[in-house]
């Protein structure tokens, strides 16, 4: 698959999600095995009572959200794979003023298991302020015909045209 | 951070949790919400269009709950031991179980060791019956001491 079929296939995999449309998480740039993603600066994360951190929760939103999307860019057909495991090491606190991105890989691809990597900064990536891997379980059978693969995918006969 | 104190002390004495939930922007957004029994502290997040990942199941988003879970962990260390400010979260480790559907979802979190700087917890997340669990999470937090 070129970049621009994996960037395709992530965008339609974001759109389809309402709690990705509600927070602007967008994607930066896919390519095998590995996807970007952002989170921009927006008034409703903003906490104007508390310190100016970004607090609470919405890192992990995002991780999760990396993390599935670098597996869609690992697979050749769109597999749902529901999360088995995430852990996450949180090294610096993220700051309100700046937009949040994850680079997430898929690293390795098993019959049954995908493993994934994600790395969280702000101004540098060099500097990242959290590190995360997570796991993922693959559908029997491999592809599957869901709905939801319909929603990404298109329906099997487009998809194979 | 004084307020914090403050709202903690003014939530136990009313019952009403929400001010102090909603100092955290997200956890409005996902419409946390906190129920006290006795000693029993239950998190509640209400079925909600907007939390959804997979239209289709439908399934709630596989980071709302782990984001549920880990601001339920924040709050509980917040009402269980006074600071001046919120505890930083430090690491956060989940075990998704089983999908999360579009319903009411619940969690407790236990704080299994409460040292000088960190807060161990754990947090279990159910749907219909807490005997099916459909995440559990462990997290270490950083205890604002005040300086």
């Amino acid at each position: 698959m070129t970049p621009e079929q994996y960037r395709a296939r992530c965008v339609r995999f974001l759109n389809a999600q309402p709690h990705m449309c509600r927070l602007g998480i967008r994607l930066i740039r896919a390519e095998k095995s590995k996807a970007t993603l952002v989170l921009p600066v927006q008034p409703q994360l903003i906490s104007t009572v508390l310190d100016t951190y970004l607090h609470g929760g919405v890192l992990t939103t995002l991780v999760d959200a990396a993390s599935s999307v670098s597996t869609l860019c690992a697979l050749d057909r769109f597999e749902l794979c529901p999360t088995l495991d995430l852990r996450i090491d949180h090294m610096r606190t993220p700051v309100q003023s700046q937009p949040l991105y994850v680079a997430a890989e898929c690293y390795r691809v098993t019959r049954s298991v995908l493993f994934t990597r994600a790395s969280v900064y702000q101004d540098d990536p060099a500097h990242p302020v959290a590190y995360a891997i997570a796991t993922f379980m693959r559908p029997e059978g491999g592809a599957t015909e869901s709905a939801f693969s319909t929603l990404i995918e298109g329906e099997p006969d487009a998809a194979t045209a | 951070m004084q307020q914090l104190l403050e709202l903690v002390t003014e939530a136990k004495a009313s019952g009403d949790y929400q001010p102090l939930v909603e100092l955290i922007p997200y956890a409005r957004i996902l419409g946390v919400q906190c129920e006290c029994y006795g000693e029993e502290i239950i998190f509640r997040l209400p079925a909600k269009a907007d939390n959804i990942g997979n239209p289709t199941v439908p399934a709630i988003h596989g980071g709302v709950i782990a984001s549920f879970m880990e601001l339920t962990a924040l709050f509980q260390l917040t009402l269980q031991l006074p600071q001046p400010g919120l505890a930083k979260i430090i690491d956060f480790s989940l075990d998704y179980m089983r999908a999360g559907l579009d319903r009411d979802t619940f969690a407790v979190c236990h704080i299994s060791r409460q040292g000088r700087r960190v807060g161990n917890c754990s947090v279990l997340a159910w749907q219909e019956r807490k005997s099916r669990p459909i995440a559990q999470a462990r997290a270490h937090f950083l205890l604002d001491r005040g300086n």
